[in-house]
C-alpha cells in the first residue's frame, strides 16, 4: 500500500475506501505519522469510490499532520472520485494536485 | 493406557481410578462455563490422581511469550511467569512433547527459583503441552511430586496428555465465548445507534394547508449517521436533510448533537447559512476525529412560497416543477459542517410556485448498488422524479424508495437511504 518515496511517504490505496476499508488507511496514514514521517502524499489514482468514512480518515490525518508541521498532498484523483471532493467541498480543504510530480513539487516548494 | 493384565486387580483398580478422575473433569466440562474454575479442576484432578503434591496449569500468554499460572494450586494465580524456552515448563512449551523428569535438581533444564521463593522442594516433575485449535499453543500442565519419593510413570504420561487435551477444550471454548460475548456487544452498540437515530426523527408530518412535507429514513444494516428534520416557526418551515461521516455510535451521537445544535441554532436566524456557521464552529471545537456532516437546509416562507436555502457539502435537492420538470436545485455549496473552523456559508434563494416542491436526499440512495454491482444514480432517481409529477409528498417518498428498492433486488443495503418530500401549496 505504501513505498518508500524519499523524504516523503507515498500512500497509495487501491479500490473502494468505505466503511469497511477505511480503517486500513487510517492505520497506514498514522503508522507512518507514528514513525515521525509528517510529509505525505497520498496517490488516488487507484481508488474508484470513497465514501465519507474514507473522507473522514483523510481529513483526520489531514488535521494530525499539520499539527505536527507537515503537509499531506493528494493527487490523481480519478473522475468519480474528484465529484465526491468536489460535491463535498472538500477539494477547498485539501492541497490536490494532478500528478505525483506535481505533488512532489508542492513538498519542494513547501520544505 | 496400558491393557490391565487379566487378574490384576491394583492394576484394574489404578485404570478405573483414572477414568472416575477424567470423568470428573468431563462432568466439570460440561457443566462450568467459567474458565478459571474449569481449569481448577483439571488442576486438582490431575494432582489427586497421580499423587502428585501439586499441580500447576501456565497460560501461554502470546503477546509476551511467557507462561503464568491463572489458577491457585499451592501458588497464588501470577505469581510464577517464565518465558517459553526457559525452566521445565518452558521447554515443554517450546518442545511441545510430554517431559517426564524424575529428579529436577539433576536437570539443568529446571529452574529452583520458584523454590525459593515458596519454600518448596521439587523432586519429580511430569509436564505436558496443551494444544489447542489448529494446533495452537495455549499452556501446559505439570504435576510435581509424585507420592512417597517415587517418579512419575508411562501411564501416568498417558493421562496427562488426557488432562491436556481436556485443558485445550476449555481454553478453546473460553475464547469462543469471548469471541461471542464481544460479537453480541458490537451488536448491542449497533442496535443503540439505531434507536438513537431513530428516536431523534420527528415521526409526526404536520398537516397544514400551505404544504406537505414526509420523509423517511431507511437504516442499513450498519447504521450510519442520516438524519432529516423539519419545525414550523410563525410563519416559515424550517427543513433539513443531513449524513455524518462514517458509521455506527460514533455517527448516532454526531448526528444527535449536531441535529440539537440546529435546532437550537435557528433562533433569531432566518437563512441556513448563518445557522450552519454557527453549528459549525460548535462542531469544530475538539474535532481531533474530523467527524463531520453535509447538510442540505431550506427555510420556507409559507406566504410567498419563498425558499432560503444553505448547502455545506450535501448533494443539492431536486426541484420539483409542474408538469414534470425535474432540476437540480442550483446554488453555492460550502464545506460539510465540523471540518474548517470559522467558515462562512453563502445562501441561495428560490421561489417555488403553488403545486411545486423540493426533494432532498442522502446519497444512499443515488449509491445503492444492485447485484449486477450498478449504481442507482442521479439519472434513475430523476427518471422516477419525473414520472411521479403531481403526486403528493407522501406518495414520492413511498414511490422512490420502492423505486430503489427494486432496483437492488435482495442486495442488502449497504448505506442509509433519507428522503424528504416538500410540496407547497400556496399561501
Amino acid at each position: 500500500m505504501s513505498e518508500a518515496g524519499g523524504e516523503v511517504a507515498v500512500v497509495a490505496p487501491r479500490g473502494r475506501i468505505d466503511t469497511n476499508t477505511s480503517g486500513e488507511l487510517e492505520r497506514t496514514l498514522f503508522g507512518h505519522l507514528g514513525a515521525g514521517e509528517t510529509r505525505m502524499l497520498v496517490d488516488l489514482s487507484g481508488v474508484e469510490y470513497i465514501s465519507s468514512a474514507g473522507l473522514r480518515v483523510l481529513l483526520k490525518a489531514e488535521k494530525a499532520v499539520h499539527q505536527k508541521g507537515g503537509r499531506l498532498v493528494l493527487c490523481s484523483l480519478g473522475q468519480p472520485v474528484r465529484e465526491v471532493f468536489d460535491l463535498s467541498g472538500l477539494s477547498s480543504v485539501f492541497a490536490i494536485e494532478d500528478t505525483r510530480e506535481r505533488a512532489r513539487e508542492r513538498f519542494a516548494e513547501g520544505k | 493406557m496400558d491393557t490391565p493384565r487379566g487378574g490384576d486387580a491394583a492394576e484394574y483398580a489404578r485404570l478405573v481410578r483414572h477414568l472416575d478422575s477424567l470423568l470428573e473433569v468431563s462432568k466439570a466440562m460440561a457443566s462450568a462455563i467459567d474458565l478459571d474454575s474449569l481449569l481448577g479442576v483439571i488442576q486438582s484432578e490431575a494432582t489427586q490422581v497421580m499423587d502428585a503434591e501439586r499441580g500447576t496449569i501456565f497460560i501461554h500468554d502470546e503477546g509476551t511469550g511467557t507462561l503464568w499460572n491463572r489458577v491457585s494450586g499451592g501458588l497464588a494465580p501470577g505469581l510464577v511467569r517464565v518465558a517459553v524456552g526457559t525452566g521445565i515448563a518452558g521447554h515443554v512449551a517450546k518442545d511441545g512433547r510430554v517431559l517426564n523428569v524424575p529428579d529436577a535438581y539433576g536437570d539443568s533444564r529446571f529452574n529452583p527459583e520458584v523454590d525459593r521463593q515458596t519454600s518448596f522442594r521439587t523432586r519429580s516433575i511430569l509436564c505436558a503441552p496443551i494444544f489447542g485449535h489448529g494446533r495452537r499453543l495455549l499452556g501446559v500442565i505439570q504435576v510435581l511430586n509424585k507420592a512417597g519419593g517415587g517418579v512419575f510413570t508411562r501411564d501416568d504420561e498417558v493421562l496427562m496428555e488426557a488432562f491436556a487435551s481436556h485443558a485445550a477444550l476449555a481454553l478453546d471454548r473460553a475464547r469462543l465465548v469471548e469471541a461471542f460475548v464481544e460479537k453480541q456487544r458490537i451488536e448491542e452498540g449497533l442496535r443503540l445507534a439505531r434507536d438513537i437515530q431513530r428516536a431523534m426523527l420527528p415521526r409526526r408530518f404536520p398537516a397544514q394547508r400551505e404544504f406537505e412535507l414526509m420523509a423517511e429514513v431507511r437504516p442499513a444494516r450498519s447504521v450510519g449517521g442520516d438524519f432529516y428534520d423539519f419545525f414550523v416557526d410563525r410563519d416559515r418551515l424550517w427543513f433539513l436533510v443531513g449524513d455524518v461521516s462514517g458509521k455506527g455510535m460514533a455517527a448516532a451521537l454526531f448526528m444527535a448533537v449536531a441535529k440539537t445544535l440546529f435546532h437550537a441554532g435557528v433562533q433569531g436566524e432566518s437563512s441556513p447559512s448563518a445557522v450552519f456557521a454557527k453549528v459549525n464552529r460548535e462542531l469544530c471545537r475538539d474535532n481531533d476525529d474530523a467527524m463531520f456532516v453535509t447538510v442540505f437546509a431550506g427555510c420556507l416562507d409559507l406566504r410567498t412560497g419563498e425558499v432560503v436555502a444553505g448547502n455545506a457539502g450535501h448533494h443539492p435537492p431536486y426541484r420539483l416543477g409542474r408538469e414534470g420538470a425535474v432540476t437540480k436545485v442550483a446554488g453555492p455549496s460550502g464545506v460539510p459542517l465540523g471540518v474548517r473552523d470559522g467558515d462562512e456559508y453563502m445562501g441561495g434563494t428560490l421561489r417555488l410556485e403553488p403545486g411545486e416542491g423540493l426533494y432532498l436526499y442522502t446519497d444512499g440512495i443515488t449509491e445503492a448498488l444492485n447485484e449486477r454491482g450498478e449504481q442507482f444514480s442521479d439519472s434513475r432517481l430523476e427518471a422516477y422524479l419525473r414520472g411521479a409529477s403531481g403526486a403528493t409528498a407522501a406518495e414520492v417518498v413511498r414511490g422512490s424508495l420502492a423505486a430503489v428498492q427494486d432496483f437492488v433486488g435482495g442486495s442488502p443495503p449497504f448505506d442509509d437511504i433519507t428522503v424528504m418530500s416538500l410540496r407547497y401549496l400556496g399561501g
